[in-house]
């Protein structure tokens, strides 16, 4: 399947209401897969409809390939049931009449197979998905879990170039949900097919995507690798979504000002005085380091002192909770802490660990090489 | 031409920079998504149908009234067509006006007032007892009450003559003047009859929107009062009643709509008599050809049907700001009736006698007694059902041997089959259009017209219909006589009903299951014939066999619109009637009121709803 390329699509359900997605740029390429992440109605489940052609644009045009399928300036617009793509519905949308053997034998009917490969694909997909049993039950008949592995299967039948899932594994136990995105991982290997998906769940993009693509409220905040969103988030936004325990932010502006900020603050503009316009701060928690002694910290990080309020254990690591008078800072640690509540310490992290943002909240491009550079001297 | 390049110019070639796009291309667009499928085509088609079909005749029966009609050019100086006050004046103004309009509209209110605070009367006390008392057999009465609504209303006026009878009409005589009392006319025949008949018949309508509201009642709203000190009956007074209003107010409307389109009781009980109602009149001026009259009175009758069922629009929406207030957390808790648990279930079944078992029973011996109410066992016969070589000038054979009944009856079952499928089908392709169009105007547009029939009584409808076809009009031909305009007429009256069913029915299913076969691939045409229709089986049963259940009994169409050689089994039945083969026209309406009765069940057990719900909306 050649790339599929949105240009300033745009979505708007009625006259007054607002953009459920707004001049959204977006390119899929062949092969990827790609995670939309976002909190709830960002406009994930829109941008995928609209892919799939269920969503005609309010604006801008969809190509794929050379093939523009969606224009309204060259008044074009290709029905989603000749864009031979693959979607699964957040609501599974699985029809009722018929039992789960036909409803994953739908598509391939339609494509007017042969019968004995017919069957042999339908089999082979419900014993991927372990749903041959309820081969003649009616969707009614199973759980939410079933009823999202016959969605999926129904659309894994057909094989199609690009498949869109919305939010496919938010039903299942951990055990199945662990084996479906092996499965899901394996197939994006095993048939190269493109593959979008939404999700809530950041743990899920990490690991599953090749490329994500945060959203909110209908625009998008940042598209790059996992490690790019996890690294460099280009705003504020995505440096507080994604990370969990999320990221400290230390904020300059005159209100949000605490003690730790304008320590920052100092530290910032005495060594690095050509940065101006600051907004913001943040440091995540795992980058965060402690030390009960001022001689462990080392030399030119950003350091402060704090007490110890809690520790709560996650199973191998450790959230810290410190807090000054002002502040309350989450650090995490993968050694066991040798801690007792109401105990002072340093935390400190290096200058490449800061992420610095502008009063606009997006990412100053300018810090990092400023605060990396700092590293190698 | 010079649009389509500009705009080609226009458009980048990088798609969607920041350039809105003109006016011009998001028309086109719009148009290319709309087009892309059936679905709107299908709705325009359906809606310039229903346009045909329902609002045409309506405006073409409005005009009849203001424009010279065919006989009078001479009379009124003017060539046929032109405009004139000439009717008008006749129906409101002149010396003829009280016979043609005013009396019929007196006598039509009179008797929904009378039939209103009688069926109010007996149908709160039914409702109440039903619903929240420990009366005996209250779930049997529940569904034995509701049976007067599911026959046809003019069943009971037929036991009535049969019973009431005197010697002002020709035929047998009735039975009380058989056993050597003469009811006076006005026991007989008219007002009395009318109202009581119209009261039994429309109790139900009471008892299923008052008991709904009575079950949906907070009963802590009345602890709350008696705790302050209320006696029972300021509760009554004083709380009860007023949170019951609007259901009251709202049965109170639906029986007055439905009393004034009634055209079968006031027949058969009002014309020996000279009483009229503006139905009868109407009849009357259709059967005489004064189209313009005809026009103007039914065109009054509308506008009253119309302002009546707006009043109870604004009602319901009313109710709706009560219903909230104990709906939630209600408690519906009997009251005990103690010494008064026998007398109450006395009364119930009285009702039940009075409004089922006796017209039945009655209409029902008459069928098989030579001579009114003499029983004695030589007097018993199956001639008048299944006799032959009768002794009478027509009809020689028992009913059910005479070919003319055979005829109604294959009749009936075309043109109300035909008109059920149809309605039932367009129906639910109107539910789809109105639900899946982008075009929101087709959408709004479809719902209202398919719904304007309910707003019109069925013989002002009816008299519409033959002010329209009653003459070839462009490629038109006349249709009157026809079996055509039966089932274009009955198919119209039905959509009210068949579009709601369709609508409510593709609102439930939803756009998921459609949109999820043509990702699969599905083009419109297959999504409609294994997704959509398949999934819809059973509200298009409905939807085919409610219309058909309400079309057998129907009357008020096929006495306008129907002739000899379209007699269907209700026409067939007045004819009988007519004729004073008393027997004969009482079997037929048996027959009738079995198909109904039974349809009505088996609609009830397909949709595994109960009628309450079908009947106030
Ligand atoms: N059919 C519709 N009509 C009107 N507004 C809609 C419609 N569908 C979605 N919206 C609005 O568009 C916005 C984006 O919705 P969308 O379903 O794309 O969110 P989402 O990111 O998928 O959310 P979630 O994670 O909860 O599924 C929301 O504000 C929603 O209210
Ligand atoms: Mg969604």
């Amino acid at each position: 399947m050649p790339t599929i390329n949105l240009r300033g699509a745009q979505k708007n359900y009625g006259v007054n209401s607002a953009n459920a997605v707004s001049n959204l740029d977006l390119e899929i390429r062949d092969g990827e897969f790609m995670c939309l992440l976002g909190p709830s109605g960002c406009g994930k489940t829109t941008t995928l409809r609209m892919i799939a052609g269920l969503e005609n644009l309010s604006g801008g045009e969809i190509r794929i390939g050379d093939r523009v399928v969606d224009s309204i300036f060259e008044g074009v617009f290709v029905p989603p049931e000749k864009r031979e793509m693959g979607l699964v519905f957040q609501s599974y949308a699985l029809w009722p009449h018929l039992t789960i053997e036909r409803n994953t034998d739908f598509g391939l009917r339609l494509r007017k197979l042969p019968k004995a490969e017919r069957e042999a694909r339908v089999e082979k997909v419900m014993q991927a998905l372990d749903i041959a049993k309820y081969r003649d039950r009616y969707p009614s008949q199973l759980s939410g879990g079933q009823q999202q592995r016959v969605a999926l299967a129904r659309m894994l039948a057909v094989n199609p170039g690009v498949l869109l899932l919305d939010e496919p594994l938010s039903n299942l136990d951990a055990r199945l949900r662990l084996e479906m995105r092996a499965e899901l991982k394996r197939l994006h290997k095993e048939f190269k097919t493109t593959i979008v998906f939404v999700t809530h769940d950041q743990w899920e993009a990490m690991t599953l995507a090749t490329t994500i693509a945060v959203m909110n409220e209908g625009t998008l905040q940042q598209m790059g690798t996992p490690n790019d969103i996890y690294d460099r988030p280009a705003n504020r936004f995505v440096a507080e979504f994604v990370g969990s325990p999320p990221i400290n932010i230390l904020s300059f502006d005159k209100k949000g000002t605490s003690d730790v900020a304008k320590e920052a603050e100092a530290y910032l503009s005495s060594r690095y005085p050509s940065l101006r316009g600051i907004g913001s701060v943040g440091i995540r928690p795992e980058a965060l380091s402690y030390a009960t002694r001022k001689e462990d910290v080392p030399q030119g990080n950003f350091s402060g002192k704090m007490v110890v309020t809690g520790i709560l254990p996650t199973g191998g690591s450790w959230i810290l909770e410190l807090k000054s008078d002002s502040h309350t800072l989450f650090l995490t640690t993968h050694a066991l802490p040798r801690l007792e509540l109401g105990e002072k310490v340093r935390f400190f992290a290096p200058p490449e660990a800061l992420h610095v943002f502008d009063k606009d909240g997006q990412r100053i491009a300018e810090a990092d090489k400023l605060l990396r550079s700092a590293k190698l001297n | 031409m010079a649009f389509l390049s500009d705009s080609a110019k226009a458009s980048p070639t990088a798609g969607g920079e920041a350039s809105a796009p003109s006016a011009w291309q998001v028309w086109r667009y719009r148009l290319k998504v709309a087009s892309r499928e059936p679905t709107t085509l299908i709705g325009v088609l359906t809606a310039l149908l229903f346009t045909y079909l329902i609002v045409v005749p309506i405006i073409s029966i409005v005009l009849d009234a203001v424009r010279v009609q065919f006989g009078h050019e001479r009379r009124l100086g003017k060539d046929f067509g032109d405009l004139t006050l000439y009717y008008l004046d006749r129906t409101f103004t002149s010396p003829v006006s009280v016979d043609l309009f005013w009396r019929p509209l007196f006598n039509t209110l009179s008797v929904a007032v009378g039939a209103i605070l009688l069926s109010l009367l007996i149908g709160t006390i039914l409702a109440w007892l039903i619903s929240r008392t420990d009366m005996f057999g209250r779930r049997w009465f529940a569904t034995a009450l509701i049976v007067p609504y599911m026959l046809p209303a003019w069943t009971f006026a037929l036991a009535w003559t049969t019973l009431f009878k005197n010697r002002t009409v020709g035929g047998q005589p009735g039975w009380f003047e058989a056993l050597g009392w003469t009811p006076p006319d006005w026991v007989a025949y008219g007002r009395f009859p009318i109202t009581i008949i119209l009261a039994l018949h429309y109790t139900p309508f009471v008892i299923l929107l008052f008991g709904s509201a009575l079950r949906r009642f907070d009963s802590q709203l009345e602890d709350s009062a008696r705790i302050l000190g209320a006696k029972r009956y300021q509760v009554a007074m004083q709380i009860i009643l007023p949170l019951m209003r609007p259901a009251l107010m709202s049965s109170m409307i639906l029986i007055f709509a439905k009393c004034l389109g009634e055209f079968g009781v006031p027949y058969v009980l009002g014309l020996p008599v000279k009483f009229e109602v503006l139905s009868t009149s109407l009849f009357r001026s259709i059967a005489s050809r004064q189209t313009g009259v005809a026009g103007v009175v039914a065109a009054s009758i509308m506008l009253i049907g119309i302002i009546t069922l707006m009043i109870d629009a604004r009602l319901v929406r009313e109710a709706r700001r009560f219903v909230t207030i104990g709906s939630k957390g209600s408690m519906n808790r009997q009251s005990r009736l103690g010494k008064l648990r026998l007398p109450a279930t006395g009364f119930a079944a009285t009702i039940f006698m009075l409004s089922v078992g006796l017209p039945l029973l009655t209409l029902f011996l008459s069928t098989v007694m030579k001579l009114p109410a003499q029983f004695t066992l030589d007097n018993f016969t199956l001639d008048y059902w299944i006799g032959q070589d009768l002794h009478t000038v027509a009809l020689q054979t028992g009913v059910l041997l005479s070919p003319d009944l055979w005829a109604a009856a294959k009749n009936t079952l075309m043109i109300v089959g035909l008109a059920s499928i149809a309605s039932g089908i367009l129906g639910l392709l109107v539910g789809y259009v109105v639900i899946r169009t982008p075009v929101r105007a087709l959408s709004v547009y479809l719902r209202q017209v398919t719904f304007l029939p309910y707003l019109v009584p069925g013989i002002a409808f009816a008299a519409a219909y033959l002010s329209l076809f009653a003459v070839p009009r462009g490629p038109m031909p006349a249709l009157y006589g026809t079996v055509t305009i039966l089932v274009l007429a009955l198919m119209a009256d039905q959509m009210p009903y068949a579009s709601r069913a369709g609508i409510s029915a593709m609102t439930q299913l939803g756009k998921d299951p459609e949109e999820a076969a043509q990702i699969a691939g599905a083009g419109w045409f297959r999504r409609m014939m294994s997704i959509v229709i398949p999934i819809q089986k059973g509200s298009l049963v409905t939807g085919v066999l409610l219309p058909f259940i309400s079309g057998i009994k129907g009357l008020s169409l096929f006495v306008i619109l129907a002739v000899p050689s379209t007699d269907v089994l209700t026409t067939y039945s007045l004819r009988l009637v007519d004729y004073h083969y008393t027997q004969a026209a009482n079997a037929v309406v048996l027959i009738i009121a079995a198909i109904a009765y039974l349809g009505t069940l088996a609609a009830q057990k397909l949709t595994k709803t109960n009628l309450a719900e079908g009947l106030g909306s």
